[in-house]
Parts: C-alpha cells; sequence; structure tokens
C-alpha cells in the first residue's frame, strides 16, 4: 500500500490533491490506507523541521517516526478545531524540543572553521557588502548549509523553532501561534529576536 | 517596547507578509524615506533568502513503512492487552512488589543460615526460647488506681515429687471392753452389714481377746468405722494405730473416739491421714490425766511423732509437700478387742 501511494505521488509529482479531512475521518475510523496517506503526504515536512531544529539525522527520523505515531494514536482527541498538519507539526515540535532540552549539549565550536575562505567571502560579500544578487549559488554550497545549520543550532530553542517554522516551513504566524501554542505578538517578537541573533551569529563567523 | 525593536518587527512582518494593506504602506514609505531602516530591511530579506535557499531534507528511505509498522506494533500490542499503560503500570507495581517480597523471604532464609552456622546452639535456644514466651505487656487503655488493685498472688511452687512407694493404709484398732461377747458380736455384725464378713482374712480368738485381720479397700473400711461407731460406748478404752511408710512404725492415737477414728480413715492420703493421726494424738494425749506416765511408760510412741511437724517453707509460698500415695486404695485394719 505504502510503495502504490509512493509511486502515486512520483506520477503526480507529490501534488496529489488528497482532501486532508476526509483522510483524517478515515484514520481516525481505522483506516490504514488513509494513515499511510497522510503520512507519505507530511513526511518530508515533519522530518525537515525537526531535522532542522535537532541537527542530527538519526534523531530526527526517530523523532518524526514518533511523532506521527503519537499523532495517529491521539486522533481520538483530534477535535478539528485545528489542522492536522497544524496539529502534527504541534507534537512534532513539542517532541523534538523536549528532545533538545534533555540532550542540550554546549558547542563550543567556532562557526569560524566552518567554511574556507572563498565560500567565506562570498557569503560576506552577499549578507555584509550585500554585492552579490541571488543566493541560489551561496545556498546550493554544502558548506554553507552546514554554516547556517550550526548557526541555527546556536539559537535558543524557542526562538529556533519560530524561525524553522516560518522560514524553512513557511508558516504564516496563524499557523505558528497554533503549532506552538503562543499568542502572535509572541511569535513575532520571537521572529525579530530569532533572525537578529541569527544575523549576529552568522556575521560573527564570516568577519 | 523600544522603537528599533518596534520598528525590526514591523520589518519582519512586511517582509513576511504578515501586514495589512494600511500598516504595509505605511512601513513601505518608512523604508523608501529613512536610509537606516531601508538598509535593516535589506539585511533582513538577504537573511530570509539564504534561509529560503536551504534545501529541504527528504525524509529517509521507508520512513512510512517504518511508521506504519510501530503503528500496528502498538494496535496489536493494544488488543491483546498486553500494553496497556494503565495495566502496564499495574503489571509492573506488582512486580515490584513481588521482587521486594522475594527479597525479603530471601534476606529472612540467610539470616536464618547465618545465625544457624554462626551462633551457638546455646545461645540460640536461649534466643528462641525468650522470643517465643515474650508476653506482651497489657495496654492501658485508661488509669484504674484501686478499683481493679489486688494484692500480688503467691505463686504456688511445686516440689516435685519423689518416687515414694506407695503405701498401703494400715490400721490396727484395739478395743478394751467390760462386754467382750456383745463387741464381738457387734463388730460381726458391723462386718456383715458392710459385706466385709467374707473379706476377713483371720479371726484369732484367745482367751481374753479376739484378733481380726481384714484386707480390704479403703471405702470398705471406712464404711466399716462408720458402722463400729456403735462399739464405743460398749468400750473402755479404744486405741488407733496407724502405719507409717516406716515398716512397724506406727502412729498411736490414745483415747480415740469413733469420730476421730473415722476421720483419720477418711483422709485422702497417706500424708493427710498421718498428719492428722499424729495431730489427734497430741490432742487427746495432752487431754489425758495420766499424761507425763503415758509419755514415759510407752516407749514406742517416740518424741518424734509428737513433735510438730518440720516446716517446709517459711516464706508465703505454698508448696505442695509430696505425698506418697496410697497402694491403689488398699487398706489393712486389725481390730483387737480385749475383754477385762
Amino acid at each position: 500500500m505504502v510503495k502504490f501511494i509512493q509511486e502515486q505521488l512520483k506520477v503526480t509529482g507529490g501534488n496529489i490533491s488528497i482532501d486532508e479531512a476526509s483522510l483524517v475521518s478515515q484514520a481516525r475510523a481505522g483506516n490504514m490506507a488513509s494513515v499511510e496517506k497522510l503520512i507519505l503526504k507530511y513526511q518530508d515536512r515533519v522530518y525537515n523541521t525537526i531535522l532542522k531544529i535537532c541537527g542530527n539525522e538519526a534523531d530526527a527520523a526517530e523523532l518524526a517516526q514518533d511523532a506521527f505515531v503519537r499523532a495517529i494514536e491521539g486522533l481520538k482527541n483530534f477535535k478539528g478545531e485545528s489542522s492536522f498538519y497544524t496539529w502534527l507539526f504541534r507534537i512534532a515540535v513539542n517532541l523534538t524540543l523536549n528532545f533538545c532540552k534533555k540532550n542540550a549539549k554546549l558547542s563550543f565550536q567556532s562557526l569560524q572553521e566552518q567554511i574556507d575562505e572563498d565560500t567565506n567571502r562570498q557569503l560576506k560579500d552577499y549578507l555584509i557588502d550585500k554585492s552579490a544578487g541571488e543566493p541560489s549559488e551561496l545556498a546550493a554550497k554544502k558548506e554553507v548549509h552546514s554554516l547556517i545549520s550550526k548557526a541555527i543550532e546556536k539559537l535558543e530553542p524557542q526562538q529556533r523553532a519560530v524561525v524553522i517554522l516560518r522560514d524553512i516551513e513557511q508558516m504564516s504566524y496563524n499557523e505558528i501561534a497554533e503549532t506552538l501554542e503562543m499568542e502572535i505578538g509572541t511569535v513575532k517578537s520571537r521572529i525579530a529576536r530569532g533572525r537578529k541573533n541569527l544575523k549576529e551569529i552568522l556575521e560573527a563567523a564570516i568577519q | 517596547m523600544k522603537d528599533t525593536e518596534y520598528i525590526e518587527e514591523l520589518l519582519n512582518s512586511y517582509i513576511d507578509g504578515e501586514l495589512d494593506e494600511r500598516k504595509s504602506n505605511e512601513v513601505k514609505r518608512l523604508i523608501d524615506n529613512d536610509a537606516e531602516v531601508r538598509q535593516l530591511f535589506e539585511t533582513l530579506t538577504r537573511y530570509k533568502k539564504l534561509m529560503g535557499s536551504i534545501p529541504s531534507a527528504a525524509a529517509p528511505e521507508g520512513f512510512a513503512e517504518g511508521v506504519a509498522k510501530r503503528l500496528e506494533r502498538q494496535i496489536l500490542l493494544a488488543d491483546t492487552g498486553v500494553y496497556h499503560h494503565h495495566a502496564g503500570r499495574r503489571h509492573l507495581v506488582i512486580r515490584r512488589l513481588m521482587t521486594a517480597a522475594a527479597v525479603i523471604v530471601l534476606m529472612a532464609v540467610l539470616s536464618l543460615i547465618v545465625f544457624d552456622i554462626f551462633v551457638p546452639k546455646t545461645s540460640r535456644d536461649k534466643f528462641v526460647n525468650s522470643a517465643l514466651n515474650r508476653k506482651g505487656k497489657p495496654q492501658v487503655l485508661y488509669e484504674k488506681p484501686f478499683e481493679d488493685a489486688k494484692p500480688p498472688q503467691d505463686e504456688v511452687i511445686q516440689v516435685p515429687v519423689q518416687n515414694t512407694p506407695a503405701v498401703p493404709m494400715v490400721v490396727k484398732l484395739t478395743l478394751t471392753t467390760d462386754s467382750p461377747v456383745e463387741t464381738d458380736w457387734l463388730i460381726g455384725k458391723a462386718l456383715m452389714n458392710t459385706g466385709l464378713f467374707d473379706k476377713t482374712a483371720a479371726i484369732d480368738r484367745k482367751t481374753g481377746s479376739v484378733r481380726y485381720v481384714l484386707n480390704c479397700s479403703a471405702d470398705s473400711l471406712v464404711n466399716l468405722m462408720g458402722e463400729l461407731r456403735f462399739i464405743w460406748p460398749k468400750c473402755t478404752d479404744a486405741k488407733l494405730e496407724v502405719g507409717t511408710e516406716q515398716a512397724g512404725k506406727y502412729i498411736t492415737v490414745n483415747n480415740v473416739t469413733s469420730q476421730q477414728a473415722l476421720e483419720i480413715c477418711k483422709a485422702d492420703n497417706y500424708g493427710q491421714r498421718i498428719r492428722m493421726a499424729n495431730d489427734i494424738a497430741i490432742i487427746n494425749n495432752f487431754a489425758a490425766p495420766d499424761v507425763l506416765d503415758r509419755y514415759i511408760a510407752k516407749e514406742d510412741i517416740g518424741y518424734d511423732l509428737l513433735m510438730p511437724e518440720k516446716p517446709v517453707l517459711t516464706s508465703a509460698e505454698q508448696a505442695k509437700q509430696p505425698q506418697p500415695a496410697d497402694s491403689a486404695g488398699q487398706a489393712n485394719l486389725t481390730i483387737v478387742v480385749i475383754g477385762k
């Protein structure tokens, strides 16, 4: 069944139109096919978000699976006041933040050692001197990914989650507020502070 | 909130498209007119673009299958009841309790083994006895200082009974009479009435005296003594000799009355009989007018028989004197009638 759905997703370029509400109600009734469709629909996004927050692929895979299992098991408690997507991400982000809290490691590794001189110059040109146009070429470099990921990891977990949900998961402020169960004003201030801190961390790294 | 923080929030919201049209126009104007704000806006935009340009990571191969397997496992466990949160917790608590109980039992057994091996037997027995015989102190619920106050009771000390050989009741009644024939006839009648005539071992008739020898039960002897009370008025003197455990030694009760003879014979056991005979003998001897003559004249009485008994214990404690048992209630009676 999973393979069949995966093939269908490939055929349609991953954009098959699935009525989420009916899938959720079928999954709640115990329909495993609907459950699998829900998993396939959100697995990459959930995994990617968790990976960006926790920074470890193995942990991210484990946490993402755990989040799906809990979300589907808890469907009987799902009242439909928010979307399944928000419900799922709430579980995933909370699990990840708890995991980060339990496994907090102080990283004293300098970010300056993460990139070579050429990349450092390109990044400086883009962020500080503002001479470069689009960041696509820069972002294609693995070193830059790693540097940004390390910089994100240095953010305080709540700021990290907000920035990732906005800039990587592209959630709206309302969705972030629902997912993290906080006020929109808090979301706004955390995004502002998170981006400011990230800027400072990266600028310090490329100076 | 500081102005810069507010402007930063506004700019971030503007970049993210989260402002309504009016606020958005205001921010746009601010960016156009303020170089510092414009610079901040450009920096934030570049950072946002950089973040957004980072490629997304796809879930690892077999991710969905992994989730499905875990779900199936959870469902199966829930169906079989093997893994239910409350049941599991209860099961865990029971297991822990059982483990604790097993550990306690094991420790107790080990302690017993160690106790058995290392503690000497005498100390061990003493400890066990003291542990078993320990009496709990009665709990005083309220004070009743005088109501239940009782003098302390003396404990009865049991003196171990020595292996005293059984002593048969041996009684010799000597009657002196002026009417020997009548007395003889009355004795015969008493023997007939009590059914002891046939059990009379011997009747020895001599000139001036008749001797009856009987072997019977103690009860029969008592009955006979009761019947013999009619003889006393015919007698001028009556003497009762009670046999002691020492062969040939008697306690002689002079001037014995029929009632005294009966009471002596009715005594429950040898000790009581001897004590009673002794007491009556003393009383009768002192009551007699020729008491001094009698003591001196009768050597066979012996002073030891007249002396009060030696006290056994001088404390408040009472001791039971070991008593030699009667020989299965057997009695030997000799009646001697002496005619004047």
